[in-house]
């Protein structure tokens, strides 16, 4: 960490992969000019756990509950995600209650993540008194979500056909109130975290993504939808119910009048979806349907119709950081032949580039917490530095990768 | 008496002694009860007031680790020196009805001097540290002195010319701005257009405090989730402790400044007591002064806002509080031919 | 005030409660040991930590006698955390290795596993007699 040469009128700083700065493992490498970032470099890698290889070594009533832990925060996404490529393969119809309850759940999650992601930005810009404050208002929906399906973090409510836990009548008084929390409580942040002029001065203008650059990019979620782009998957490809409720995308317009792309943006659309996540489930509660939860209550009925399943499918669906993906093949046998999950931040990581160059110092920390990234979700390789230390190009990777699928075709 | 260079040396020594225990106790004490406000103003209970008193035995008994590429002299100097020059401070400031020790030896332009003397010392150790971070960190330190020196000189400048056109000696003497031996202050001094003039000077000095503190929002040379705590990313153990310490005498040093320049009243003017209750009346009444412009200047302010880039830090201080400050000295210039308050 | 509107709202949160929690103790004790030692002596009290909810999923539960020995938790569980004891048919939970998803709980034909809402189960032994449930 103490690289520091001085190449004429440059040097280089390294961030990460430990650094106040960054809640997550990664490392950046700066070309600094003065107090100007000239160049970025940045190299993930550092927390990959193989979660995908444990999975190909299970059934997909037992992953279902390893992808809640893919990542600390989505608790809801990656399970739910997984779920519909396992039920499009296996030809599983979802009970209509049970697409209302996932839906809630993962508004919820929508609500905590972003309300987490806003207590992390004030305190990278220093302003650690929003950063309790935005903690303090999230626990609310932690606690009703531990109300809900038993567990703050690790949800474990989605199953393969549905849901493992329906709502009771008397449960809907507590969501009620939080809701009404919510709503009381939004005024109060949108005036804190927006008018607030030393954050107007430390984000707008920062770290701005062009709606071309975003699209050119292919970031997805709040980053893009910041930058302008008119994109969101409960939207363009209804899931669960979001088919049934009337939203549109978040974007900065409705708010500001303007897209600027910048950080100040970001925030926008994160704290607008906090309100408008409030209503979703709002709108849920007030329409969902009677009856079952679960396709089939029977374990041995689940994991048989699992097994049985031949075929692929992608499940795509809006985490709060984005797109989230899960492709899995299945091939007649107890675990599936494959499992790739690409999340939110793979996609977004790229922005940083840009975003970066000609940025102060001060800005970096802000300015990569502003697409929320998330390492752990996004590593699927490590780089071990052992004696060698082989780093593969784009072209070995490209062969791998034609090599990886001729083997999968094989297979079949 | 045996007196050096018309100075009783025990008198010196005995004040200087009990001057340096008191600056770093109260130091210590202010800034567990700052951490106390913070945490209040943030809905947290906070850690103890005596927390800072753990952290800085704690620090003491760990090892001060020296980095490989660090100029070991000036890296293990650097928090001595800023720990002396914070305590030196102290020997000019008056300290409730205590004129101050070296009353007579130096003015506020040399304690104004003094100031930066700490910073300074900072911005060696950082340099010396030898990591890119506390380099960056020593810029910006560098940079945040330059900026926040011109709005401070004017506040002090402008109160003590204000004195000197009153037609009161010594003007520059901090014994004399205080009023602590003749009870005349700068608020008797001056008329309605002098007080507006004083009270802006008071809100450049209170934004002036945070930057001279590095506390948010100009902690910008720290820096935690920027710079891993820049200037002093590599300090540890005892040196770590000596800077901990240099901190909070700068703290108690500034308010005490802030306390003598516009604060200055004190109980024994308005109430008739015994020589001795009317020092310790006056000590305590000054302790409770330097506990509201610890409120005020470092706890509100840095529990209110997001931290500043080092170009806000410098287009805030030289513009508008250089701005502001120059009106407040035009106050006090008006104030002074035409205001009528004064005795030219 | 629109400029910095966190100023007025810190001076009004510095006369209301501070909400933490103050689970365990308000502050740390010096020695935690020691504490916790007082505190089972009754010389103590514990600040007693938020409550659970109704479903919540603590530390797991198994009725030895209910269980048939169908195996079917296994099955499910995805932390491989369940170990069959073919000598008697039963099973036994590794409790550090759980993952308290309760799947097992769903599967059982029986109903012999239940979670119960103990949730303070840090430990030095990963196979210390309050880690195994068997
Ligand atoms: S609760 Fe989940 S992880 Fe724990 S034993 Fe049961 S199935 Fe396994
Ligand atoms: S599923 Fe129930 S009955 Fe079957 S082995 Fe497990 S605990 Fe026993």
């Amino acid at each position: 960490m103490s690289e520091n040469k001085k190449i004429g009128s440059t040097y280089s700083i390294p961030i990460g992969p430990v650094h106040p700065a960054l809640k997550e493992p990664i490392l950046f490498t700066f070309k600094m000019n003065g107090e100007l970032v000239e160049e970025v470099d940045f190299a993930p890698g550092e927390c990959h756990r193989g979660i995908e290889w444990m999975g190909m070594r299970r059934n997909p009533v037992q992953i279902v509950h390893l992808t809640d832990r893919i990542c600390g925060i989505c608790g809801v996404s990656h399970s739910l995600a997984f779920a519909r490529a396992v039920e499009q393969i296996a030809e599983i119809e979802v009970p209509e209650r049970a697409h209302y309850v996932r839906t809630i759940i993962a508004e919820y999650e929508r609500l905590q993540s972003h309300l987490l992601w806003a207590g992390v930005a004030a305190h990278e810009l220093g302003f650690d008194t929003l950063f309790f404050l935005a903690w303090r208002v999230r626990e609310e929906s932690m606690d009703v979500i531990e109300y809900l399906t038993g567990n703050r973090v690790n949800y474990g409510i989605v199953q393969v056909g549905g849901v493992r836990r329906d709502f009771t009548e008397d449960q809907f008084p507590r969501i009620e109130a939080s809701l009404k929390y919510y709503e009381d409580v939004a005024g109060k942040l949108l005036n804190l975290f927006l008018e607030d002029r030393t954050i107007q001065m430390r984000c707008k203008n920062t770290g701005v993504m062009s709606e071309k650059e975003a699209l050119e990019l292919c970031t997805v979620g709040p980053t893009a939808r910041a930058s302008g782009l008119a994109m969101d998957v409960r939207y363009d490809s209804p899931y669960a119910a979001y088919g049934d409720l009337d939203f549109t995308p978040v974007l900065p317009h409705q708010y500001l009048g303007l897209t600027n792309g910048d950080v100040y943006d970001r925030i926008v659309v994160r704290l607008l979806e906090v309100v408008q996540s409030v209503d979703l489930i709002r709108q849920c509660l007030e329409n969902m349907p009677s009856g079952e939860v679960l396709w089939e209550k029977k374990y041995p009925k689940i994991l048989a119709a699992c097994k049985k399943a031949t075929g692929e499918a992608v499940g795509r669906i809006e985490a709060p950081r984005g797109e989230c993906l899960h492709y899995v093949r299945m091939d007649g046998n107890t675990n599936p032949q494959c499992w790739k999950v690409k999340a939110s931040t793979y996609s977004n990581q790229m922005s940083w580039l840009n975003m970066l160059k000609g940025e102060q110092i001060a800005d970096i920390p802000i300015v990569v917490a502003s697409i929320d990234p998330c390492m752990s979700c996004t590593d699927r390789v490590a780089v071990v530095h052992g004696e060698r230390t082989d780093i593969l190009t784009k072209a070995d990777l490209h062969r791998l990768s034609v090599e990886k699928t001729r083997r999968l075709a094989q297979w079949s | 008496m045996v007196m050096i260079l018309g100075v009783d040396p025990v008198l010196v020594l005995g004040g200087t002694v009990a001057v340096a225990l008191f600056g770093m106790l109260a130091g210590l004490v202010f800034m567990g009860i700052e951490r106390k406000f913070a945490a209040r103003m943030q809905a947290r209970i906070g850690p103890p007031i005596r927390q800072p008193f753990r952290d800085v035995a704690k620090l003491l008994s760990k090892d001060s680790i020296v980095p490989e590429n660090a100029i070991p002299c000036l890296f293990n100097m650097a928090p001595v020196l800023a720990l002396a020059s914070s305590i030196v401070i102290l020997l000019y400031i008056p300290l409730g009805g205590f004129l101050p020790v070296l009353a007579g030896y130096g003015d506020l332009i040399l304690v104004m001097y003094l100031l930066t003397v700490p910073a300074l010392a900072l911005v060696a150790g950082g340099f010396a540290s030898g990591s890119p971070y506390a380099t960056v960190g020593s810029q910006r330190e560098m940079v945040t002195m330059m900026s926040y020196e011109l709005p401070l000189a004017i506040a002090v400048i402008a109160i003590a010319w204000r004195l000197a056109a009153a037609g009161i000696a010594d003007p520059f003497s901090l014994a004399t701005i205080a009023g602590t031996a003749s009870g005349i202050t700068i608020w008797s001094v001056v008329g309605p257009l002098g007080i507006i003039g004083c009270v802006l000077l008071l809100i450049v000095l209170t934004w002036v405090t945070p930057a001279e503190l590095s506390r948010v929002p100009c902690d910008t040379p720290e820096a935690e989730t920027e710079l891993c705590g820049g200037l002093l990313v590599e300090y540890s153990g005892r040196n770590l402790a000596l800077f901990y310490l240099a901190q909070g005498v700068k703290t108690v040093a500034m308010a005490a400044l802030a306390v003598a320049l516009f604060l200055p009243w004190n109980i024994s003017w308005f109430v008739a007591l015994s020589p001795n209750a009317a020092l310790a009346a006056d000590f305590a009444f000054f302790l409770l002064k330097i506990l509201a412009v610890i409120f005020f200047s470092v706890s509100v302010i840095r529990v209110g806002m997001a931290r500043f880039r080092i170009t806000h830090v410098v287009s805030i201080y030289w513009g508008y509080l250089g701005g502001l400050g120059l009106l407040g000295l035009v106050f006090m210039v008006l104030d002074a031919y035409i205001g009528g308050g004064g005795v030219l | 005030m629109s400029f910095l509107p966190a100023i007025p709202e810190v001076l009004r949160q510095f006369f209301k409660r501070p909400a933490t929690n103050l689970f365990p103790a308000k502050y740390l004790p010096s020695s935690v040991t020691k504490y916790l030692k007082s505190v089972q002596e009754g010389n103590a009290a514990i600040n007693p930590p938020v409550e659970t909810p109704p479903n919540f999923r603590g530390k797991i539960l198994y009725d030895r006698d209910t269980c048939i020995g169908c195996k079917l938790c296994i099955r499910v569980c995805p932390a491989n955390a369940i170990e069959f004891l073919p000598d008697t048919k039963k099973v036994r939970i590794f409790v550090t290795q759980c993952i308290f998803c309760s799947q097992c709980n769903d599967a059982c034909p029986v109903d012999a596993l239940h979670m119960s809402d103990e949730f303070l189960l840090a430990d030095e032994d990963r196979y210390s007699e309050n880690m195994i449930v068997e």
